[in-house]
């Protein structure tokens, strides 16, 4: 027995010697031998395949090799990106799966490049050939909060916007009109009475994930008072107890009392609610043009359609929320920089972007390759016209103040708190926030 | 005689009572894993639809396309290789290190084991950014080496604490037999210690080898090179950004909870008499 525990621990001891030179000359070598010209960090489990086949297809036409390396979920991701910024050892092009303030700050690092000279030069042709809005979540405007240098820090490669869908079996069964879906709030109160008579679920949605419940709030405050008075109210100016801030949270509480939602809505997060429509036990659906390939996977004979948020005032136009999908920024202290930034250009060329498209069914941030889009991404694509995306704007909401909101709806959906004291409530807060800030500036 | 038919009753009805329960807390924690396997047999659309634990059409070829399709045979060898070095290591410096706590005096004795109680409270995913700096510094970022060690240094304080504790209760007179008999202290702990300790000895390898297999988000950092990545990072293949790919998951899962299972089934003699005499004595 101790011949056998010792011949064990001899074995493993022996194992870690000779793994730690092995394992580190080995890697160290073979880096040497065979180091890609390009570096490429992503979190896109989904797209991995694809990726890999474009990077080869770029080494077959330029020689240039290219590594996609994946680091899933986008949390661990998040932990890589951040522990190699603080070493410096990032890789010539990555992803920034953060809010606009970090973003900010690893641009302030130094460790994105301004790609702005490239996207203008030739008459800003690269610019161009981008859906407009697929840039404003990589830009930074003058004068903003983060006292960034303004300019275009990110490439698009896909872009996204946040539509309702309607199962159109469903909507048959409940006697409405398959092809009419409701464009105004009313047409969508009455669609879901409809819905009820005849015992479906109305809305499903990952409300439970706060941020979901937020941009159908944006949507609707873009469309009852209009970008300035938002940015106002960002500022300070325009407090949230204006009777269009109200408006905007009634509307929740309309939605909860009229019995269009599901049950459970509130804390339902979005893969159960894909679920939930996707097996026909939802009408509607509040959701990303990701959800195409989503529903394709769980339910290929889903009979649906996509459509605008509903109508609330005829002052501003209807604005889905989106913009850009996933974005790649270029390492600014890469040794590969100009390389890193050709690879960029060729990726979102429209013969790479219609691949892309093609394989992942996620619509391309390049608006001139959408000539093979499906039916349903075709009009998601259709609506990118009319996105908006806070990151556009030159101020931002305080995290705080966002939270409240998300969470002050949830407990209106279910009756525990008005309109009004959630304006009052959020009001408070924005005011906490402001002059903590006035204070932390000061110092 | 009255008596005892009472007794009798009361007896066989605690036993109803008591299996009946332990039933239902058996199938409670089974019904995962055959949930698990019957899912691994359906297809991505009857995942949603078909709610029956096994499907009537089971697809069998999920388990080889799961296998193939995330590289398995890779990503397997490389996680019998960190477990077995990990645990391996881990017992091999927590038993000599809980040995000296438990027996030996030496200046700041305590006050160290209190560090590496301490140590307990901070989990590892809280330690990255400063863990990757330390491994960049020492050029051990991607490499093998550069994961097993800092998973060996994680796992020692609970290892050091549960056997110190058994150490503590194998009895003075023993050591001082093992003394006449002409051990010195590493005798003492090579002969006596050590194969003594094997109750508590298996509760740190069937602990530490679990959280070893399991093991991803170190990996995701100290790893660059897809074919050191363990396990889970196959696994990974199958979950997507908004996608995920169900029964093949399923079916991926199923595969690696199989080398765990047969830890536990190999080790199950030692689990209650390791914990019950070293995790909870003190």
């Amino acid at each position: 027995m101790e011949n056998r525990i010792f011949r064990f621990l001899s074995i493993v001891v022996c194992a870690v010697i000779f793994f730690s030179p092995t394992s580190g000359c080995v890697s160290k070598s073979s880096q040497k031998d065979s180091k890609p010209a390009l570096v490429i960090w992503h979190w896109m489990s989904d797209r991995e395949d694809t990726l890999q086949q474009i990077a080869q297809q770029y080494e077959t036409e330029t020689g240039v090799k290219v590594e996609f390396q994946l680091f899933a979920p986008s949390e661990a991701y998040g932990n890589k990106v951040r522990a190699s910024a603080q070493t410096d050892t990032l890789p010539d092009i990555y992803g920034i799966l953060a809010e606009t303030r970090d973003y900010a700050s690893f641009i302030k690092a130094g460790f994105v490049e301004d790609l702005t000279p490239y996207m203008e030069a030739n008459n800003a042709l690269w610019k161009k050939q981008f859906f407009k809005k697929a840039l404003s979540m990589d830009t930074f405007v003058k004068d903003n909060q983060f006292d960034v240098l303004p300019g275009i820090y990110g490439v698009p490669i896909d872009v996204t916007n946040i539509q309702f869908l309607y199962n159109k079996d469903l909507f048959a069964k409940a006697g409405l009109d398959t092809n009419k879906p409701p464009r105004t709030f009313e047409q969508f109160k009455a669609v879901a009475k409809k819905l009820k008579e005849n015992n479906i679920q109305g809305l499903v949605s990952g409300w439970g994930e706060i941020w979901m419940i937020n941009c159908l709030a944006d949507n609707f405050a873009w469309n009852i008072m209009g970008q300035d008075k938002i940015l106002a109210t960002i500022k300070g100016e325009v407090p949230y107890t204006d009777p269009d801030w109200i408006k905007v949270f009634s509307l929740f509480d309309e939605m909860g009392k009229s019995g269009l939602l599901a049950s459970g809505m509130i804390t339902m997060v979005n893969k159960h609610a894909e679920q939930t429509f996707a097996n026909q036990r939802a009408a509607l659906a509040f959701n990303g043009s990701w959800c195409v390939n989503v529903y394709k996977g769980m339910n290929p004979d889903l009979n649906y359609g996509v459509f605008l948020p509903p109508k609330i005032s005829d002052k501003y136009p209807v604005v889905v929320w989106g913009g850009a999908g996933s974005s790649f920024k270029v390492n600014a202290k890469s040794k590969h920089k100009e390389a890193a930034i050709k690879f960029l250009k060729w990726i979102t060329e429209k013969k790479q972007q219609i691949f892309l498209s093609k394989e992942t069914h996620n619509l391309p941030s390049n608006r001139n390759a959408l000539s093979n889009l499906s039916p349903h991404l075709k009009q998601f694509a259709s609506a990118m016209k009319n996105t908006v995306h806070p990151s556009q704007l030159p101020n931002s909401e305080y995290p705080r103040v966002i939270e409240t909101m998300g969470k002050g709806i949830q407990l209106i959906i279910i009756g525990q708190q008005t309109p009004e004291e959630l304006a009052q409530k959020m009001q408070k807060i924005k005011e906490q926030e402001m002059k903590r800030s006035e204070k932390y500036n000061k110092k | 005689m009255r008596i005892s038919s009472i007794y009798k009753i009361k007896n066989g009805l605690g036993k109803f009572v008591a299996y009946t329960i332990l039933i239902f807390v058996a199938l409670a924690c089974i019904f995962p894993l055959f949930w698990m396997f019957g899912s691994a047999l359906k297809t991505q659309s009857t995942v949603f639809s078909d709610f029956s634990l096994f499907p009537k059409h089971m697809h069998w070829e999920n388990f080889t396309i799961a296998w193939t399709k995330a590289h398995f045979g890779m990503y397997f060898f490389n996680s019998v290789l960190y477990t077995v070095i990990t645990v391996g290591g881990l017992v091999f410096f927590s038993t000599m290190a809980a040995f000296a706590f438990s027996r030996l005096d030496f200046p700041f004795k305590n006050a160290l084991f209190l560090m590496f109680v301490c140590m307990m409270m901070i989990p590892l995913p809280g330690q990255f950014v400063a863990l990757y700096v330390l491994l960049t510094k020492l050029h051990l970022v991607n490499t093998r080496i550069g994961y097993i060690l800092p998973q060996i240094d994680a796992g020692q304080a609970l290892a050091i604490f549960i056997l110190k504790t058994f150490f503590d209760n194998i009895p003075r007179d023993l050591e001082d037999s093992a003394r006449i008999d002409g051990c010195n202290k590493w005798g003492i702990y090579w002969h006596l210690a050590f194969p003594l300790a094997k109750p508590a000895i298996a509760v740190v390898i069937i602990f530490n080898c679990l959280a070893v297999w399991n093991e991803y988000l170190l990996a995701m950092l100290v790893f660059s090179d897809k074919s050191l990545m363990p396990l889970p990072r196959g696994l990974m293949v199958f979950q997507g950004t908004h996608m995920t790919e169900y029964a093949l998951l399923m079916a991926g899962v199923s595969i690696t909870v199989i080398p765990i299972i047969l830890v536990y089934l190999v080790m199950q003699k030692y689990i209650i008499s390791g914990i019950t005499a070293g995790a909870l004595k003190g």
